[in-house]
């Protein structure tokens, strides 16, 4: 079971989408995004990109969909719609759900699927291996070339950031 | 190809389909962005991570950024509507009636 922890987790991954695109109130699409967030970083850990794991939880979840929860909150209706109180959303959330499931039977069933590419099952714990990397986490070294390889990226980055600030504050005046 | 790229794939496609058909809220449709923005960041975590392309790395924190910029963009847009017309349904942007 360990060695499909990380498909399961995808198909985990993917029912957290269906519940936010069939779309009931927002403060519950806001639960499903948070739920695949968290799953989501399941999966990168499991490939072995602890950094990147830390940061969808901190900037993804933690600063993103924060800022989402209290404008949510600001805009909000009395009675918000739950997934089993509305019909439409609830034939939806339960039509995905089963255009998912038929799509993990057929691939389980069938041990490769074609649509563009080929998936097969193999691929999950067969990884290419390029030799030794040593003591160190080629991950953690290939973002710290950030500062060092990609300063020119830094610098438009942060230049939009402030850019975008500035927008959203003449957005944001009013009259 | 590893199977859990299919599932991520087809969890893009979810919340594309999810922005591009509207219900009432507005919100709704941003936090379906926001989703796509979610899985493209963790298949290219993945294809980064499965590749040993350790230069690449660098790209799934670029990629947050300006969706962390754009985030930001859509929620001002929001609460200038939210302002206006006291909610953020999708039905008050109607002053082009055509």
């Amino acid at each position: 079971m360990t060695m499909y922890i990380a498909f399961i987790l995808s198909v985990i991954f993917v029912i957290g989408f269906v519940g936010f695109s069939s779309k009931p109130s927002p403060i519950y699409g806001g639960v499903g995004l948070i739920v695949s967030g968290g799953v989501g970083c399941g999966i990168v850990l499991n490939f072995g990109g602890s950094f990147l794991g830390l940061m969808v939880f901190l900037i993804y979840l933690g600063g993103m969909l924060v800022v989402f929860g209290y404008t949510t909150a600001m805009a909000t209706e009395v009675y918000p719609e739950v997934w089993v109180s509305n019909k439409t959303v609830l034939g939806v959330f339960v039509s995905g759900l089963m255009m998912e499931f038929c799509m993990v039977y057929y691939v389980l069933k069938e041990e490769e699927v074609e649509v563009v590419f080929k998936f097969n099952g193999l691929g999950d714990w067969v990884i290419y291996d390029t030799g030794d990397s040593g003591f160190f986490s080629e991950e953690a070294m290939g973002i710290a070339a950030l500062y060092s390889y990609g300063t020119w990226l830094v610098i438009v980055t942060g230049w939009s950031l402030l850019i975008g600030v500035v927008v959203i504050m003449e957005i944001t005046r009013g009259n | 190809m590893p199977l859990v790229y299919m599932n991520i794939i087809m969890a893009f496609a979810i919340a594309l389909m999810g922005l591009l058909m509207y219900r009432s809220h507005l919100m709704s449709s941003l936090l379906c962005l926001e989703g796509m923005m979610l899985s493209l960041f963790i298949m290219s975590t993945l294809i980064v991570l499965n590749t040993h392309f350790t230069l690449a790395s660098m790209m799934p924190i670029i990629l947050l950024v300006f969706a962390a910029c754009e985030a930001a963009l859509g929620l001002s847009l929001l609460v200038m509507v939210s302002n206006t017309y006291g909610n953020d349904y999708v039905q008050n942007l109607n002053l082009l009636q055509c």
